[in-house]
């Protein structure tokens, strides 16, 4: 980020903001914004942006964003904060254009009928999305910052949805028919993801010190985990079915437990085996990587070993574990979507619904969360990491 | 005192240390001097176990090394490696106070140590104290290292090469320092290093080392002038030998002093009483001088020098 927060920069005419903006209005212009449909299953029709939101509003749209492309350049020093203000604030109340959609387009005597968002409003999302980052990296804006737009947009979101006017959503209808089993998928998502890298970091911990501690276990314990990565998820799945089922059969106290071979167990396991590689690799690079030097000076001033370890190697090595924590998060979050082929449960179960019954917004309510979670442990992580960088960078 | 007696180290086959025998008297600097791979460090680390010798017997003020708790030999030993080994993650002071907080100081002493130290080695306290090593020039942050290695009052300071990664300047710069310091101190060190200019400067007693052997182990001056081997006349360096012996005098040792020092003449020039007689001919040389008037640390006029009387009695 600080190359682009070089203050030489900031007057310089900005390249990638003309190109997203412009883009950005081609693709509003050309593409459906919102479909309508007679009921779940049958495709709609679509609306561009004229249509679908009446004269003043595409008016509006195309203004802001023209707008953001005018201001990118012009060679201002101070433009990147209106720009920023223009471009969050319309990414905040970007449902707004949903909720015109819906009212002037919906029949209001067909009960089964919804409105879906089109291509040309994810385009729109997405393209404001990348302008809005590309403006923070230029501001060099802190974390703090950054994280009280994302809840500004987050909150004025959900304040619209409030409001109603997005009932006649096919997401929102998808949602409201099911709320208690989104809130279930939602906890089964998280204690599935989580549950099985709180369990892979601590093993990885664990094999890691092995490594460390004798030389002839290192290439086994790295073809091991290795080996796992490399079957195709789906086998995992698949392939653990048959013995749990056996083990289950065998031990009663296990399946007293909620062992069996198709369920949480399955899952669990194998989305800890997937979680290994990166955690065991990170964990024992990040450990091996603390220099000689510092170790020998430390044991030359008179630390033991294990005072070595948790004073020097382990803060040294801390950020670059919970970096591999933070793949390995990212990597299980969307693991477990596919782990309610075998009956795990979660948003993954949404998404498979949704794709048997060709319903596709209830693909999406699957779908939406899943990515939404890995994006929010992807941020908080890595604010971890920067946090346990211990120093400051060269001065 | 440290002694070694009959002391060797292999690696497999190899021998690193070959059989020798050093005492460092209490309060003397050891300076072990030799080519790379000589074992010169080698010696050193098997004094704090940092490796265990393969033969003979290392004694530590008389106890054997070996039946001490090798953690508990270290903390009573300083030890100042080459690239500072300063923990990266704790600030300047955090690093200092390693092994006194290892010993448990009370905070309140500890604080008072570091403070002591930073003032000892000419850092400030308000600039530097919560720097972290980074953020430290190279010479700064050896001062650091030394300081770390002082922190708990050790008996016995190992340095293994600390100044050989700085500059020229900023090596002679804390060469001088530490014989300040050693000479307020007076801790028992042993030195290593493979520059002889910098282990004439330092020691007390220059040991020098070849292929696992001590070949020599003497004063600085005996070392000039007889060495025992065409090896040590080598490192010594044959052609400027008669330069090198003055640089281990002062000024003070062939000046004619009047029985009262007085206050000189407005803007004088002259000699420290602390240069050696070769930085004086250097000067002398320079600006054609005959002789020229000595001043000591007060700036008072204590005595005048003579070129001819450093010619002929300097080296």
């Amino acid at each position: 980020m600080s190359i682009y927060s070089s203050v030489a920069s900031n007057t310089m005419p900005n390249r990638v903001l003309p190109v997203l903006g412009c883009l950005a209005l081609a693709l509003v212009w050309l593409l459906d914004l919102g479909v309508i449909q007679p009921n779940r299953i049958v495709p709609g029709t679509g609306h561009g942006l004229i249509s679908a939101v009446g004269g003043p509003w595409a008016g509006l749209v195309s203004l802001v964003l023209a707008g953001c492309v005018l201001l990118s350049f012009l060679p201002l020093r101070r433009r990147y904060l209106p720009l920023l203000g223009l471009v969050g604030l319309s990414l905040a109340l970007l449902p707004l254009l949903l909720e015109v959609f819906a009212g002037r387009h919906l029949p209001e005597d067909a009960p089964y009928a919804r409105s879906s968002i089109g291509a040309g409003f994810w385009c729109l999302l997405f393209l404001l999305s990348l302008m809005l980052i590309e403006i923070l990296g230029r501001l060099g804006s802190g974390r703090g910052l950054q994280l009280m737009i994302l809840a500004v947009i987050v909150g004025s979101w959900l304040w619209i949805l409030r409001g109603g006017g997005l009932e006649s959503l096919s997401l929102v209808r998808e949602f409201n028919a099911r709320p208690d089993k989104f809130e279930q998928a939602l906890w089964t998502h998280l204690a599935l993801a989580f549950g099985a890298v709180g369990i892979s970091a601590g093993l990885a911990f664990l094999l890691a010190l092995k490594m460390i501690r004798s030389v002839a276990w290192r290439r086994p314990i790295l073809g091991a985990v290795s080996f796992l990565q490399t079957i195709p998820s789906l086998a995992v799945f698949g392939l653990l079915i048959a013995p749990l089922s056996a083990l289950a059969a065998a031990f009663p106290a296990l399946q007293a437990m909620g062992i069996r071979g198709i369920g949480w167990a399955p899952a669990l396991l194998a989305l800890v085996a997937y979680s290994l590689l990166p955690m065991v690799r990170n964990t024992f690079v990040a450990l091996t990587e603390v220099p000689e030097s510092l170790a020998d000076a430390g044991r030359g001033m008179g630390m033991n070993e294990r005072q070595l370890f948790f004073k020097l190697k382990l803060p040294l090595a801390l950020p670059v574990i919970v970096e591999g924590v933070r793949i390995t998060t990212i990597q299980a979050i969307g693991l477990t979507a596919v782990a309610a082929l075998i009956g795990a449960g979660g948003f993954g179960s949404f998404i498979f619904q949704g794709l048997g019954q060709a319903a596709m917004d209830l693909v999406l309510l699957g779908a939406l969360p899943t990515i939404a979670l890995a994006l929010l442990a992807d941020a908080l992580l890595t604010m971890l990491a920067a946090s346990l960088k211990p120093t400051p960078a060269t001065a | 005192m440290i002694e070694l007696k009959n002391v060797t180290r292999r690696f497999g086959d190899a021998v690193a240390v070959d059989r020798i025998n050093l005492t460092v008297e209490t309060g003397e600097v050891c300076v072990l001097v030799g080519s790379s791979g000589c074992g010169k460090s080698t010696t050193l680390r098997m004094i704090n176990q940092l490796l265990p010798h393969s033969e003979g017997q290392i004694l530590v003020d008389g106890n054997d090394v070996t039946a001490m708790n090798p953690e508990q030999l270290r903390l009573n030993m300083g030890y100042v490696i080459q690239g500072t080994g300063l923990f990266p993650h704790w600030t300047v002071a955090r690093n200092i106070a390693m092994v006194p907080q290892l010993l448990k100081w009370p905070r309140e002493r500890i604080d008072e140590r570091v403070h002591e130290l930073l003032t000892l080695l000419d850092l400030d306290q308000a600039t530097h104290a919560n720097k972290y090593p980074q953020q430290l020039s190279g010479g700064q942050a050896q001062r650091v290292g030394v300081a770390r290695a002082l922190a708990a009052n050790p008996n016995i300071l190992l340095m293994d090469e600390p100044f050989g990664a700085l500059d020229a300047i900023t090596r002679e710069n804390l060469q001088l320092e530490m014989l300040r310091i050693q000479s307020q101190l007076r801790k028992t060190t042993v030195f290593v290093t493979h520059d002889i200019d910098e282990a004439l400067r330092l020691a007390t007693r220059i040991a020098v080392m070849d292929q696992g052997r001590i070949i020599q182990h003497d004063t600085p001056e005996n070392i000039l002038r007889r060495p025992a081997s065409v090896f040590v006349e080598n490192l010594v360096g044959k052609q400027d030998r008669g330069l090198k012996l003055m640089s281990l005098h002062t000024v003070r040792d062939l000046m004619e002093a009047p029985p009262q020092p007085r206050e000189p003449e407005p803007g004088a020039d002259g000699l420290k009483e602390d240069d050696s007689l070769r930085v004086a001919l250097s000067i002398m040389l320079w600006q054609n001088w005959s002789q020229v008037p000595v001043f000591n640390a007060d700036g008072q006029e204590t005595g005048t020098i003579t070129r001819d009387r450093i010619i002929q009695e300097g080296a």
